[in-house]
């Protein structure tokens, strides 16, 4: 009886502490993790794995090697934690961590063409693609459209150079200020807002035909 | 504004982080230019399509394999504060083991029979002392024999006692003065 109510209390305890976390801004879950209390990395993983899945999955264009990465990120982070500078925001070092793990996975795929061959076929088999995207309230015909959209809006993105594609979906899929898309990216606000025009006006133009 | 002037611009103005002047004059040019109002409208809604991708989720495993690999992660730096751990004991094992064998030797000199402390007299200068030398010779009996207060010394000690005498009554003669 002991027992039950004890395990009862730690559960409420728990929730308590998990509902006190949710509440917290991520300096405070970082601090609270750094002091100890492990179900604060619960927490950020919790906020940052989609979003960081995908930012990692629209940066290479492979689902399974960006879930490898997106893991490769958060241990990472449980790692290097205690040496992160906290009067910065964590989520810009995440998505800088993020960020240069996608660009050491291209730059590999570019020396392996092989690995780019294998990838790129995985990517493009029907089984691996969510398939959320598809209303199944919609007709057939409308389903279809939407997935060929998607699917060229992917290759599209895809055909963008690569800083330039960074620098596109940390703004437009992830909301980044210009000044944070600076820091993720290690380069000046210039060639931020340069970069972002180029990649919004060739994304523009490769899409038009299919959309027009 | 020209139309270099308008793309220069047009990040900030599909962003709407531009000041209230700048838009206007960029909403008036877009009315004015044709070409600038295509390109808006197709850069707005290719974006527009861009950012309704829907969104995918991580796999159902994922939360599961990132627990194993962070327990991975945790046990070689648990091996790591063990091992340092076990490091810090030994180290102090061998200082305790370190002092408990010098107080052993300490005591162990203490109490053997040897002198503690080598003790050296204290040093002081002194002046010898006037070497009177006794008349060994002379007996009594030529003393008392001699009532006129004048002694008679035998001609062989007197020749060997008086350089002996004058010269330490000088030297007490220069002790006395200095």
């Amino acid at each position: 009886m002991a027992d039950i109510v004890r395990k009862q209390m730690v559960a409420v305890e728990g929730a308590t502490v998990r509902e006190r976390l949710q509440a917290m801004d991520d300096s405070a879950v970082v601090t609270a993790f750094l002091g100890g209390e492990e179900r604060a990395f619960s927490e950020l993983v919790t906020r940052y794995q989609t979003r960081l899945l995908n930012f990692v999955y629209r940066t290479i264009g492979d689902r399974e090697k960006a879930e490898d990465l997106v893991q490769e990120v958060f241990i990472r982070v449980y790692r290097h934690l205690h040496r992160f500078d906290r009067s910065k925001k964590f989520s810009t070092w995440v998505y800088t961590i993020a960020s240069n793990l996608a660009k050491n996975e291209l730059r590999n795929r570019s020396r392996n063409p092989l690995v780019l061959f294998q990838t790129v076929q995985k990517n493009f088999q029907d089984e691996d693609r969510p398939l959320q995207f598809e209303d199944p309230n919609s007709r057939p015909d409308d389903m279809y459209r939407k997935r060929h959209l998607r699917e060229i809006v992917e290759e599209t993105v895809a055909k963008l150079p690569e800083h330039h594609r960074n620098v596109f979906i940390l703004r437009e899929l992830e909301g980044k200020s210009y000044e944070e898309i600076a820091e993720i990216t290690d380069c000046n606000l210039g060639t931020v807002k340069s970069r972002l025009n180029r990649a919004r006006t060739s994304f523009a133009e490769i899409i038009a035909p299919y959309v027009d | 504004m020209d139309c270099r002037e308008f793309c220069d611009k047009h990040v900030a103005f599909v962003d709407d982080t531009l000041a209230g002047i700048e838009l206007v004059r960029m909403q008036r040019h877009i009315a004015e230019c044709e070409i600038c109002a295509r390109h808006d409208s197709r850069v707005r809604r290719a974006l527009l399509i861009f950012r309704n991708l829907p969104t995918i989720e991580p796999s159902a495993d994922f939360s599961q394999r990132l627990e194993a690999r962070l327990r991975n992660e945790c046990q070689p730096a648990e091996l790591f504060a063990n091992t340092q751990r076990n490091l810090r004991r030994g180290a102090i094992a061998a200082t305790l083991a370190s002092a408990a064998m010098l107080g052993y030797i300490a005591t162990t000199l203490y109490r053997s029979d040897s002198p503690r402390d080598l003790v050296m007299p204290p040093v002081v200068a002194s002046l010898p002392e006037p070497e009177l030398t006794p008349i060994t010779t002379s007996t009594p009996a030529i003393v008392t024999s001699v009532s006129a207060g004048l002694t008679i010394w035998p001609a062989a000690l007197f020749a060997e006692q008086v350089p002996t005498r004058f010269a330490h009554s000088k030297l007490e003669l220069a002790n006395y003065t200095r």
